[in-house]
């Protein structure tokens, strides 16, 4: 089999998460969480969670449903187990949520919702990796992006053993020592896993092929990608091995793999970074498309990111400024690439489903007639721009300043939902390029009707 | 010119509505197309690559050359084959395509 089928569910994916990202940004414009309240406060942990799980880990579920199969060339092994991943990962989100907003003093009910949050996110993901695991083990040896992959989700693992084991012991369901050690102690190895382990350092090995894919870059395998790759993984394993030695056996602070793992992580960035430079510039298509343009502010945001992690940490100000680091990396970064490719991925998704079967039959519209890149361009430049203002506020402790920044990124972000929704109803598309039975095939968020034939 | 070869033009002329959607541009010019052969009894045998291996898209390609090539008159079958040897590259592309690109600006 050459081909590889769409997946069903993977809109349905995106439409959950772009729902949680709104709603992250309706508390930050509400002054919900940090940087109004304390990093460590349940409130934060609503919004941090909210956009963490919510947004981007479902975001990335989502693609990688769709993008393992072709990262490997092979189709998912089980293409019925993302919805069912998708409704453990969102019903479990939501108990965790109100767990956090019972442990902040909301009248909730008396469930345990912290361990039924654990529950759910911890089946949803397993799912989730024992798919996307045994599609790449069927398809060995694999390809350097699809490493990057294996260890993003060797991190996930990691992530979610420590969540677990914080929400039994919050959720008062054990005081066995050893998990309230971690559990008090683990949170920076729980944050450092999530965030860069498993999404940043998966985003980096899908975006080795998008990348190169979408701007016709030559895909080479050369020795700094391996070299990114090899102290990338490193890093990974000091945090998931280092952590509980030094925290459990050693009984010693956690300062060390962190700053090691820090260390591993910088050198790997700096040859991504360099590789991403090379692809640029090497790029055989001249005039890039929209979401290559913003991927590159993207990409940015996350030099600008470690730049800071790196400063805050070497001046001591690290546990006064990692939410400001936080933030510029979850929204500057992540979520600036996941927009960015979102506008391409929806559009080529969309297109698939409307004109694959037309094609050879009759004139087909491109992909890119399905986008209106001049009307959603002013969109990206106000939601890169409020995130540069919103990490400026969060660096200087102004939470009013922060507040009106993320009312920006909301209405940024609300806009390019609505490119979204225009592209999938054809709505950039002439009407007589339209297909016979557009109106029978659209659906906004629901799974796909028709499969790829083989 | 033969008939056959006649034949091949007018197919290769029949696979040109069929784009790449990505790259939004014909898969002739895109070199995607390797060889063409129209055998007797009007059956045609396609050579294709895509731009990358394991794209969504491949399916639809395939089915769409075949469609294409069977809207021929003379050609009463099309037998489209998928090959990645030798893997497709951007030099590939004919100078229409190049310049629909943008390459060399």
């Amino acid at each position: 089999m050459n081909g590889v089928s769409l997946s069903r569910w993977t809109m349905s994916y995106f439409t959950a998460a772009l729902l949680a990202l709104l709603g992250t940004e309706v508390l930050m414009v509400a002054g919900f969480g940090f940087p109004s309240h304390g990093i460590q406060a349940p409130e934060t942990l609503v919004l941090v969670h909210l956009v963490a799980v919510g947004w981007l880990s479902i975001l990335m579920c989502g693609a990688l449903n769709q993008f393992v199969p072709v990262l490997v060339a092979r189709p998912l092994v089980h293409p019925e187990l993302p919805v069912v991943a998708l409704a453990l990962l969102i019903s479990g989100l939501a108990c965790l949520l109100v767990g956090f907003l019972r442990m902040a003093g909301y009248p909730v009910g008396a469930l345990p919702w912290l361990p039924l949050g654990a529950v759910g996110l911890t089946a949803g993901f397993a799912l989730t990796i024992w798919n996307l695991g045994r599609t790449m083990w069927t398809a060995r040896p694999i390809g350097l992006p699809a490493w990057f992959v294996v260890a993003g989700l060797v991190s996930l693992a990691g992530v979610i053993s420590l969540g677990t084991i914080f929400s039994l012991a919050l959720g008062g369901w054990t005081t066995n020592s050893t998990l309230m050690r971690l559990t008090s102690a683990g949170i920076p190895f729980h944050a450092a896993l999530g965030l860069g382990g498993w999404l940043t350092f998966t985003a980096m090995g899908v975006s080795y092929r998008l990348l190169a894919m979408f701007m016709l870059a030559p895909e080479e395998e050369h020795r700094t990608s391996r070299i990114a790759l090899l102290t990338g993984s490193a890093s990974i394993l000091v945090l998931l091995v280092g952590g509980p030695l030094c925290l459990l056996i050693l009984e010693r602070s956690a300062t060390h793999p962190l700053v090691i793992s820090l260390a591993l992580a910088t050198v790997s960035l700096a040859f991504y970074g360099y590789d991403i430079i090379r692809l640029y510039r090497t790029r055989r298509r001249q005039r890039i498309e929209l979401n290559a343009r913003m991927a590159a502010w993207a990409l940015g945001g996350l030099g600008l990111a470690t730049i800071l992690l790196l400063v805050v940490t070497i001046s001591g100000e690290i546990d006064r400024r990692i939410g400001a680091v936080a933030f510029l990396l979850a929204f500057g970064w992540l979520t600036g690439l996941g927009l960015a490719k979102l506008y391409k991925i929806v559009a080529f998704l969309t297109w698939l489903e409307c004109y694959g079967e037309l094609l050879g039959r009759r004139p087909t519209p491109r992909v890119q007639d399905l986008v209106d890149e001049p009307r959603a361009l002013p969109w990206f430049w106000l939601y890169f721009g409020c995130v540069g203002a919103a990490s400026i506020a969060a660096l200087l402790d102004g939470s009013l300043a922060f507040q009106i920044a993320a009312l920006g990124m909301l209405v940024a972000t609300a806009a390019i939902c609505k490119q979204f929704i225009s592209i999938r109803t054809l709505g950039s598309v002439p009407a007589s390029m339209l297909p016979d039975d557009a109106v029978a095939r659209l659906r906004l968020f629901l799974p796909i009707l028709q499969q790829s034939r083989r | 010119m033969s008939d056959a070869n006649e034949l091949v033009e007018t197919v290769r002329e029949a696979l040109r509505v069929v784009i790449d959607p990505e790259i939004g541009f014909n898969i002739v010019d895109l070199g995607l197309v390797y060889d063409i052969a129209v055998e007797d009894g009007g059956i045609a045998r396609v050579a294709m690559t895509t731009t990358t291996r394991g794209c969504p898209a491949t399916d639809y390609l395939r089915d769409g050359v075949g469609a294409a090539a069977q809207s021929v008159n003379g050609v009463h079958r099309a037998d489209v084959r998928l090959t990645y040897d030798p893997p497709w590259t951007p030099d590939m592309m004919s100078a229409v395509a190049k310049e629909y690109l943008g390459f060399g600006q």
